[in-house]
């Protein structure tokens, strides 16, 4: 038996955990076109002064210590399943007996007019980052524009701050992080990003970019000119589905799985930010590129691959804002789509710097918003999870000092006494 | 492999929220070994949290779950299990992502905000038991053997 794993971040790992679970003594190979296991949402943070070892995910020891052979450094281009072979950039073939795929995503770059120009950059591998950053020490780099104000662009924009660049933030929707946070939750956050001294431009977008070889200024849509000596595109990222589809596996908006991480292609498992996921908040399979979710994917595939079978309990959106100084947390739906919700808000941001949502569907928690004071709000998450009755709680859910005492005494014993922590013990109820 | 773990289980019927947990933890993690000092000149703040809800109490810590969603989130490698299935925190590697935060169905990872990292429950593996047992006066917390 020989496992394969093609991509090196969190769902390989995650995978890696989980065959190890079962099955000590198989080899495992990962193959990666880059040189080292980092962590990918820690890759902005190269801009200030950060020790580059504190981005190693994980060290030689751990593959070594779970009997992992990396390739690193090479492209895996195709995967032939008859022969049960990837092919590599370099023409080598290597065989597997289970394959997992978790080539992640890649930053989508709408046509913009000059984007081949020098000095535009996306921001989801550490070589574009890195890339980045001598650009910026090469060039006496002052004024940076970013296209988009998802997390990747407004943390990008948050470090160069750091580093005293001036920076203005480019977004066609008229507020920040406009899929992933409320519109109270956007409106904090853009505060506290303007007190740092970030600029703004809602409603807008960047039409051309402008310069001979290297990038000077971007034109936008309202015919605004703006100086920029380097340009981030942010915009989102796409599922990478190109080696699934070498291989003729089922791909929708990402790589189709079912429960157990399984493609449609015997002995090919998924997962990570390649894949399509079923989010359990509104039951829909989609992209949801997410760190916590790609690990525990690549682990569940993982536990299968080694024979132990194990339904993936589904994901969630769930996002931190980690680099301002009030943490930014959020889970589910944060901005109810139709009157059906209920939204329990507990405002006092403005007095004590906290601000606490909750929305609510049919007496279940389906999503929270948390700001500046964020202890203990993952029983929240697992409300949503379980999909526990709040009937009772409702107004709890927003309060500070919310905790296991408001939950039913059954679901305590059960978690206190008896300790059904297990992954299947996290099933909805 | 076996794992062999001792956990701290709380008894909630045996709770009288006295919060003695919660000093006892603060005192033996800091510096001082002193729990005034350790309060109000290291800043330090308990790993259990004692819930309160009109009769009922019980005192919360790091359950050292069979799965833990912590380890998944943790984006640095600052979480690790080790081969019993306890759970570690390094607090020097936690970048303060808070992903475990967001994530423990406990509310046992706690976010220290101010100095970007999270810290929880380590079992006082340093001092060989948990300090939070021994001072509890009503045997509302036990050392036990994984359930």
């Amino acid at each position: 038996m020989r496992y394969v794993i093609v991509g090196n971040s969190a769902a390989a790992v995650g995978c890696i955990t989980g065959i190890r679970k079962v099955d000590k003594e198989n080899e495992i190979v990962v193959i990666s076109y880059e040189d080292k296991c980092y962590s990918k949402p820690m890759i902005a943070d190269v801009l200030v002064d950060f020790p580059e070892e504190k981005l190693l995910y994980r060290d030689k020891k751990f593959f070594e210590e779970n009997g992992v052979t990396q390739i690193l450094g090479h492209r895996a281009i195709s995967v032939n399943p008859e022969s049960k072979v990837v092919v590599l950039d370099s023409g080598e073939l290597v065989p597997y007996d289970k394959l997992l795929i978790s080539t992640g995503a890649l930053p989508f770059v709408p046509p913009i007019e000059g984007s081949d120009k020098k000095g535009v950059f996306t921001f989801t591998e550490l070589g574009s980052a890195k890339a980045f950053k001598e650009y910026i020490k090469e060039n006496g780099v002052e004024e940076v524009v970013v296209i988009g104000s998802g997390f990747i662009g407004l943390e990008v924009a948050y470090f160069l701050r750091e580093i005293g660049i001036n920076v203005t933030v480019v977004e066609l929707l008229d507020r920040v992080l406009g899929k992933a946070l409320d519109r109270r939750g956007s409106e904090i956050v853009e505060k506290m990003l303007r007190d740092k001294g970030v600029n703004f431009v809602f409603n807008n977008t960047v039409e051309r970019i402008e310069g001979d070889e290297k990038v000077t200024s971007v034109t936008l849509k309202s015919g605004e000119v703006l100086r920029a000596d380097a340009v981030v595109v942010a915009i989102g990222v796409r599922p990478n589905t190109d080696l699934a589809k070498t291989a003729g596996i089922e791909v929708n908006r990402g790589i189709v799985t079912d429960n157990h991480m399984a493609t449609n292609v015997k002995d090919i498992y998924a997962a990570g930010d390649c894949i399509e996921c079923l989010d359990i908040t509104d039951g829909q399979r989609k992209p949801l590129p997410l760190f916590p979710l790609a690990f525990e994917q690549g682990f569940v595939a993982g536990l299968n691959m080694a024979g132990k079978e194990v339904e993936y309990l589904g994901g969630l959106p769930l996002n931190s804002l980690k680099f301002l100084e009030k943490p930014v947390l959020n889970a589910g739906i944060v901005e109810p789509p139709d009157n059906s919700y209920e939204v329990i808000v507990n405002d006092r941001f403005e007095k004590k710097g906290y601000y606490r949502k909750a929305i609510i569907k049919d007496n279940r928690l389906v999503g929270f918003v948390a700001i500046g004071e964020i202890d203990r709000v993952g029983i929240l998450t697992n409300l949503i999870r379980q999909k526990i009755d709040v009937s009772n709680i409702k107004e709890r859910l927003v309060s500070l000092d919310f905790g296991l005492v408001d939950l039913p005494e059954s679901w305590r014993k059960e978690k206190l006494v008896e300790d059904k922590t297990a992954y299947k013990d996290w099933r909805a109820v | 492999m076996e794992r062999k773990l001792m956990k701290v289980y709380p008894i909630e019927e045996n709770c009288i929220s006295c919060r003695y947990c919660e000093v006892a933890c603060t005192m033996v993690h800091s510096e001082s070994q002193d729990p005034v000092k350790a309060y109000k000149l290291e800043g330090l703040k308990p790993r259990p949290t004692v819930e309160v809800k009109g009769a009922v109490s019980i005192s919360v810590m790091c359950r050292h779950c069979k799965h833990p969603f912590c380890f998944d989130a943790c984006i640095s490698g600052a979480i690790t299990v080790d081969e019993n299935g306890k759970v570690n925190l390094d607090e020097d590697r936690c970048v303060g992502c808070w992903n475990c935060v967001l994530v423990c169905p406990f509310g046992a990872a706690h976010p220290f905000v101010e100095r970007k990292h999270s810290f929880k429950c380590d079992l006082c593996e340093e001092r060989g038991f948990p300090a939070c047992v021994e001072a509890c006066p009503n045997r509302a917390l036990i050392y036990d053997f994984e359930r």
